[in-house]
């Protein structure tokens, strides 16, 4: 059933407008429409990797225009796993930002473009496209980073809009000289018109250049990062869980596919010097990210530090270009998704219950919140690269692909990646469990009684739109009181740690498990694309 | 060697793993906690005993799990070097088992849920590691000891307890890094990690660079957990930790984790020929000896018990990678033998040290003159251990050392017959004093410890026995410590330069020169040698000196709880001597026993080797590695 591919599009955008729509008559339907959205695109995403099982690469034209003329959606392996990465997570984001996150109809809108847009980068065969749907996920992500509500949070949000902006036009200049030399688009044409033109012409480099430099900002990579830390501190908790998952994965999966499909593993024996850049690039990325991680006291800060890091290595993985990084690289970047995810979901919840936002005020949080912290450990020793978890099937490939590359310094960096990974998670799991945790400073309910209404509404009652629209301050229907200020100092701490986020952080914790005990597996998926790209 | 598909190496491993899970479970009911451990041990042993007369018999029973990577399957494997260490590893973690619920109870120590699920944990990844059948699977539960281990290491949570964990997670995930790099490379040269006696084939042909360097970094990887030196200082540190921890863990699971990862190394990855031929058996067995030796050196001046015994470990480990190292089949079956001898013997070592914490609150030696009086059984057992560590005869380690001589003198390098020689000399020096003063001396007639006492160099003394006239700045603090005097004076607290010595509340015998680095003024000063804290009737005040120095958490002797800064009195024997115990009166039988087993396991293994499976299973080892029966 081909048609999942467009529907994976379609469906969040057609559903995105039904809370604005809708908002008029009742509140709180953006909660129903993400929900009934999510389930759907899981639903289209399973149907789409099962074809692809059965059939192997498929392609739809959009509009019925044969490409490359038309726009060609395509998946294969990499963009199936993907994409259902991206249906369990929306799934998984919904849920926990029903208990903790922004509630406002606006907020599950923006959360559904983001979705088409991030589906659309992960089926997309054409490079324009690609660009229009890298601005949709764009434009939501600075949407949503601004959902928090607070000065910071702004600042963050246009710090963002700028710097991706940025990034964003210089991949768009980076297309167009790939038109103006070859005049297609479609990436699987420009793979046999790249190599008449050849590789080595001035358009060519140039063009090659201006699309890594420009996915390069959107993946984060060193020194085009300055952006996410701002925008994962600041952004509520679901907010930063998703588009960490998500976002950085899809521009890294975009640089994969503009290497792999468009360029070829030719390029690099033709230009060898332009990868060799990229690779120098991504291994400072790796070192400097975990440093700087180190370095930082505030939990979500150090988390996209970390996120710095793990792309440097993904994205070295790519650049080394034999199969084995390759193979390398693509695991990581799905087993990172998992686990950014999870992190991101346990360090908001205890944060939460421990009511402050650093490293130090986790302290002793294992006897408050010990399953949490439990699946938190978990996550993070997957991270370092403890195997069986899925860290170290990525690790492994990237290490041995880069030694069979004759790459020494890439193998080491990545080698080493492990202690500087554990450098900044041992000291968490240190105070998380053997610190004593500082005498509580009164675990009173919220001062806010709109917020505290507005949680045991939304967490009791099912979207009883005048129940927790009623409690309002202000009673304005656009705004709901339910946007709690996640970016505020402190919070006055809740007691425990909700059921959902609990069920979330274990459900990656288990799945990065399991991914890497069936490593195998997800590699067999990925092993035909991998053939192809390397004809 | 024909293999026999079976469950049972994965069962060893999971009883272990859902005992972990049934301790959490049972946290709230304390006997039913320990009960669920004594029976995921009891479990673990019969299960890993059963597997004994199929490794014999040359029939290895084998778990296959599916593939970890491609290319590398994740199978379990009872063989017979696997079976040494695993045998060692469940019998004794039944043995510690008990000890610990004696030694947990006794000092009421807090977190005991998390202690015990962390020991199963550990060993069943120890069981993993044993039970590894190549280096990729080897690592993964090397790894997850690593991890399994942290939470008993850093179970204090005091300040010295978490710096003592972050400093083994530092060197053993550094290790673990190593390892992973010279897996690469092996796997990358030859294509397989498989472990097969005798060497994998295509190393023997492979580049000698990358062989060599392949076989440092897993050496190298494998040696922080085996404590040989220089990466060695995460041990004394790791003494911290409770005692059957220090105990089971990192005299016999951890460390010989690291061994035994070395050993499958030159066994089954190298293989005894190619590791000659490539010449880097000399390297690492020079490495052993100059561990052995220095190490010892290092335990003699060593007042905390503990950390005495941690030295003595670093020392013993590198008995077995001498073994490992001079290759000749007698020198192989040595060393493999060391690791259940020195097993028994310094777990017996450790389990006295533990009930002597635990009953008199002493930890170091110059407080346990006389103390064969209050538990004259613990201090037999102490007494016939080491004995067996310095290489006596009827007791284990004669049975090794003999072994290992032969061994030299076979390889023709004779010289590390004479490090061997030396070492049990030193071994009698640091152990026999102890034994000595516990049975032949009392609290107000003991002997001075001058190795122990004196500073490095020896003290500024005119020969008619005044003060050297020096010039007179007490502030200058001269060398830097080195590591020696830092391992001695761990956790001082600051300085006041300007205190001059002569009006400190300790009034030593002789007076320190201002010249002496400012370590010694320190340890006389603030009375960190029990000498010092309770010195002789001679002095002006009659103040018991010293005691603001040991309220808080920095003596490397602190492995007891935290919250004892109640006692001003920092061990040793009460006013009026020791009072004596009568036999099984000295402590509880949960700790007496482990004692007495554990020795009389020493005993018997010097005694009757051949009767013990473990001689047997070596000699089985070194016929398929090197096809010399011995």
């Amino acid at each position: 059933m081909t048609d999942a591919l467009p529907l994976l599009v379609v469906v969040p955008i057609v559903l995105a407008l039904a809370p604005i729509a809708a908002g008029r008559l009742r509140e709180n339907t953006g909660w129903i429409a993400a929900a009934v959205a999510a389930v759907v695109h899981l639903g289209l995403s399973v149907s789409v990797a099962l074809t692809v099982r059965s059939a192997g690469r498929v392609s739809y034209a959009v509009g019925g225009y044969v490409p490359p003329f038309g726009i060609e959606l395509v998946a294969d392996g990499v963009s199936a796993a993907l994409v259902v990465l991206v249906s369990a997570v929306t799934l998984a984001v919904v849920v926990y930002a029903r208990a903790a996150g922004p509630r406002s109809n606006t907020f599950y809108s923006e959360l559904l473009v983001l979705t088409a847009g991030i589906s659309g980068m992960f089926v997309t065969a054409d490079l324009f496209n690609l660009y229009v749907f890298l601005e949709i996920t764009g434009l939501a992500t600075y949407a949503l980073v601004a959902t928090g509500r607070s000065p910071a949070a702004a600042l963050a949000a246009l710090k963002y809009l700028l710097v991706g902006t940025i990034g964003a036009s210089l991949y768009l200049l980076g297309v167009g000289y790939l038109y103006i030399s070859t005049g297609s688009l479609n990436m699987a044409d420009l793979a046999g018109l790249l190599p008449e033109v050849g590789y080595d012409s001035p358009l060519i480099l140039t063009g090659f250049a201006l699309i890594a430099v420009g996915l390069g900002v959107k993946t984060a990579l060193f020194p085009l990062h300055t952006w996410q830390p701002d925008a994962y501190a600041e952004s509520p908790d679901s907010v930063a869980a998703y588009i960490s998952a998500l976002v950085s994965t899809a521009s890294a999966y975009a640089l994969f596919r503009v290497l792999y499909t468009v360029f070829t593993p030719a390029f690099d024996a033709a230009v060898p010097v332009a990868l060799d850049t990229l690779v120098v690039l991504a291994s400072v990325s790796v070192v400097i990210g975990s440093v700087l991680a180190v370095l930082q006291s505030d939990l979500k800060r150090m988390l996209a530090y970390s996120s710095v890091s793990q792309f440097g290595l993904v994205v070295a993985g790519f650049a080394v270009v034999n199969e084995t990084a390759l193979v390398g690289g693509l695991v990581h970047l799905v087993g990172h998704a998992v686990m950014k995810a999870g992190l991101f979901v346990a360090v908001g919840a205890l944060a939460a219950v421990a009511g402050g936002r650093t490293i130090d005020d986790l302290a002793g949080m294992a006897d408050r919140a010990p399953v949490v912290s439990a699946a938190f450990a978990v996550l993070a020793l997957a991270l370092v690269g403890v195997p069986p978890a899925v860290g170290f099937a990525g690790k492994w490939h990237i290490v041995l692909g880069a030694v069979e590359g004759g790459r020494w310094i890439v193998a080491g960096v990545a080698i080493v990646s492990t202690l500087l990974t554990l450098a900044y998670f041992a000291r968490v799991i240190e105070r998380l469990y053997f610190r004593d945790a500082p005498a509580p400073a009164g675990v009173a309910e919220q001062p806010d009684a709109t917020a505290a209404a507005d949680a045991d509404a939304a967490l009791t009652a099912d979207g009883s739109g005048a129940g927790s629209g009623g409690s309002d301050a202000d009673g304005t229907p656009g705004v709901d009181a339910g946007d709690v200020p996640d970016a505020d100092a402190v919070d006055a701490p809740v007691s425990t740690v909700p059921m959902r986020a609990r069920l979330i952080v274990v459900a990656a914790a288990v799945a990065a498990v399991v991914l890497g005990v069936f490593a195998t597996d997800l590699i067999a998926a990925f092993e035909p694309v991998v053939e192809v790209s390397f004809q | 060697m024909t293999e026999t598909l079976s469950l049972w190496p994965l069962a060893a491993v999971l009883v272990p793993a859902v005992g972990v899970l049934a301790i959490v479970a049972s946290r709230r009911n304390p006997n039913v906690r320990e009960g669920v451990t004594i029976l995921a041990a009891l479990s673990t042993f019969g299960i890993v005993a059963s597997l004994v007369p199929s490794a014999l018999a040359g029939t290895p029973h084998v778990t296959r799990l599916g593939t970890l990577v491609p290319g590398i399957d994740l199978t379990l494997r009872a063989d017979p070097l696997g079976m040494i260490f695993a045998l060692v590893a469940s019998l004794l973690w039944l043995v510690t088992s008990f000890y610990s619920i004696g030694y947990m109870r006794g000092l009421n120590e807090h977190s005991q849920t998390r202690y015990f699920a962390a020991f199963a944990g550990s060993v069943g990844a120890a069981l993993g590691v044993a039970f590894a059948s190549n280096l990729v699977s080897l690592y993964v539960f090397y790894e997850l000891l690593t991890v399994a281990t942290y939470p008993l290491v850093a179970h204090d949570e005091s300040d010295t307890a978490r710096q003592a964990g972050r400093k083994y997670l530092t060197y053993t995930f550094g290790g673990g890094v190593a390892v992973l790099a010279g897996t690469v490379l092996v796997f990358w040269t030859t294509g397989t990690v498989a472990f097969t006696p005798g060497g994998i084939a295509a190393l023997a042909s492979a580049d000698p660079v990358v062989a060599r360097a392949a076989f440092a970094l897993l050496a190298g990887g494998f040696g922080v957990k085996a404590a040989l030196m220089p990466v060695h200082s995460w041990l004394p540190d790791a003494m911290v930790a409770p005692t059957p921890v220090s105990g089971l863990l990192h005299a016999v699971a951890v460390v010989k984790s690291g061994v035994f990862g070395i050993a499958r190394v030159v066994l089954d990855v190298f293989g005894p020929e190619t590791v000659s031929e490539l010449g880097v058996g000399l390297p690492l067995a020079a490495i052993a000896a100059v561990t052995i030796v220095v190490a010892s050196v290092i335990a003699l001046r060593q007042d905390n018990l503990k950390r005495r015994l941690a030295y003595s470990t670093i020392s013993q480990l590198s008995y077995i990678v001498l073994g490992l190292g001079i290759l000749s089949p007698a020198a192989l079956l040595g060393g493999l033998l060391h690791i259940p001898a020195h097993a028994f013997m310094k777990l017996t070592l450790f389990f006295c040290a533990g009930a002597i914490h635990v009953e008199t609150h002493t930890d170091d030696i110059s407080d346990m003159a006389g103390i064969g009086r209050r538990m004259p059984v613990t201090m037999a057992a102490f007494g016939v251990a080491s004995l067996g560590m310095a290489g006596l005869p009827l007791v284990a380690g004669f049975v090794s050392k003999w072994y290992l001589l032969i061994g030299a003198i076979d390889a023709g390098t004779a010289v590390f017959a004479g490090v061997l020689f030396v070492s049990g000399l030193l071994n009698v020096a640091y152990f026999w004093p102890i034994v000595y003063q516990a049975f032949f001396q009392t609290p107000d007639d003991s002997d001075a410890k001058p190795l122990v006492e004196f500073p490095l160099g020896g003290s500024r003394v005119r020969a008619d026995g005044g003060e050297r006239v020096d010039d007179s700045d007490a502030g200058d603090a001269a060398e830097s410590g080195d590591d020696l005097i830092d391992e001695v004076a761990d956790g001082q607290d600051g300085f006041d330069a300007s205190e001059s010595p002569a009006t400190a509340a300790v009034d030593p015998d002789v007076e320190p020169s201002a010249g002496e680095s400012r370590v010694e003024i320190e340890a006389k000063v603030d009375g960190e040698y029990a000498v010092d804290r309770h010195p002789s009737d001679h002095r002006d005040d009659g103040e018991a000196g010293g005691d603001a120095a040991h309220a808080g958490d920095g003596a490397p002797d602190a492995d007891h709880d935290p919250h004892e800064a109640d006692h001003d009195h920092h061990g040793g024997p009460p006013a009026t001597g020791w009072e004596a115990r009568g036999f099984g009166a000295e402590t509880t039988w949960f700790m007496l026993g482990p004692i007495t087993f554990a020795a009389a396991g020493a005993v018997a293994l010097g005694i009757a080797p051949r009767a013990m499976v473990f001689l047997a299973m070596i000699q089985r080892v070194v016929l398929e590695v090197t096809g010399v029966t011995l």
